[in-house]
């Protein structure tokens, strides 16, 4: 976690869009959580019938009636007002890349508890209660430095 | 009745060892939650390449979701993923950091 479903019309995007996007996720959560950037996984879904997707941290769906969609799942605990700053983040950085407007842009971040979860062969913390040695296995941010 | 979300990159995992993978899963459930939890179910989706990013870089990362009875206690879920990650490694060859093992109640909203 986080994981951030990006939906898009098909073959909208090219790759270097996708990882210029997918870059500015990492970058946007990493601003604003303690997350490590290899923790940040970002999936390019495309779709010519939007409308609705599962939840993939709940047992709902998303419906969204815009051409473009980010579905997003956090761990569990961060307050709403950080909860909207991240969400805006993402929005904001998808729309700078690909020159969309705003308004073709919704989204929402559903959260399971942290401790749910096994990421790199450990369960993961709490927001805010990342030990020191969770950051040794960011291996993607030391090899792209 | 137990179900899982298998997602895996194109390239990464094999459709021949997916059966095996997915008895591994079956084997963890019924030694951890017992055998009369009801069916397991599997889905299995495949991301085509350049289509997921880890950190930015293209992911190979496979994620192992299953939504189980609630009620099951914190000590129990994570022995499960520990097994279920072990089982998973061990099969396909891959390491811990190449598989994300997330155990919902499930009727957890999100």
């Amino acid at each position: 976690m986080p994981y951030y479903r990006v939906i898009t019309p098909k073959n909208e995007l090219d790759f270097d869009a996708r990882q210029e996007i997918a870059t500015g996720f990492t970058d946007v959560h990493c601003g604003i959580s303690a997350a490590p950037r290899n923790f940040v996984h970002v999936e390019f879904m495309e779709t010519d019938k939007p409308g609705v997707i599962d939840d993939s941290h709940g047992a709902g769906q998303f419906s969204y009636d815009t051409k473009y969609y980010i579905a997003g799942g956090n761990r569990a605990g961060r307050p709403q007002e950080i909860k909207d700053q991240i969400l805006n983040g993402l929005i904001g950085k998808f729309c700078e890349v690909t020159g969309i407007s705003k308004n073709d842009v919704s989204g929402h971040i559903s959260e399971a508890p942290a401790k749910w979860t096994m990421e790199g062969g450990h369960v993961l913390p709490d927001p805010g209660e990342e030990p020191p040695e969770w950051y040794a296995a960011d291996t993607v941010a030391a090899s792209g430095s | 009745m137990i179900e899982f979300v298998c997602v895996v990159q194109e390239g990464c995992i094999p459709e021949n060892i997916r059966e095996d993978l997915a008895n591994g899963i079956v084997k963890s459930c019924n030694e951890v939650l017992g055998e009369d939890q009801g069916p397991i179910i599997f889905h299995w989706r495949e991301i085509a390449k350049g289509l997921a990013f880890r950190g930015g870089y293209p992911s190979t990362t496979s994620q192992v979701k299953g939504k189980i009875p609630d009620g099951c206690s914190q000590e129990d879920r994570e022995l499960l993923m520990r097994k279920i990650c072990d089982s998973w490694s061990t099969i396909s060859g891959t390491s811990d950091d190449d598989a994300i093992i997330g155990i919902r109640d499930a009727t957890w909203q999100g």
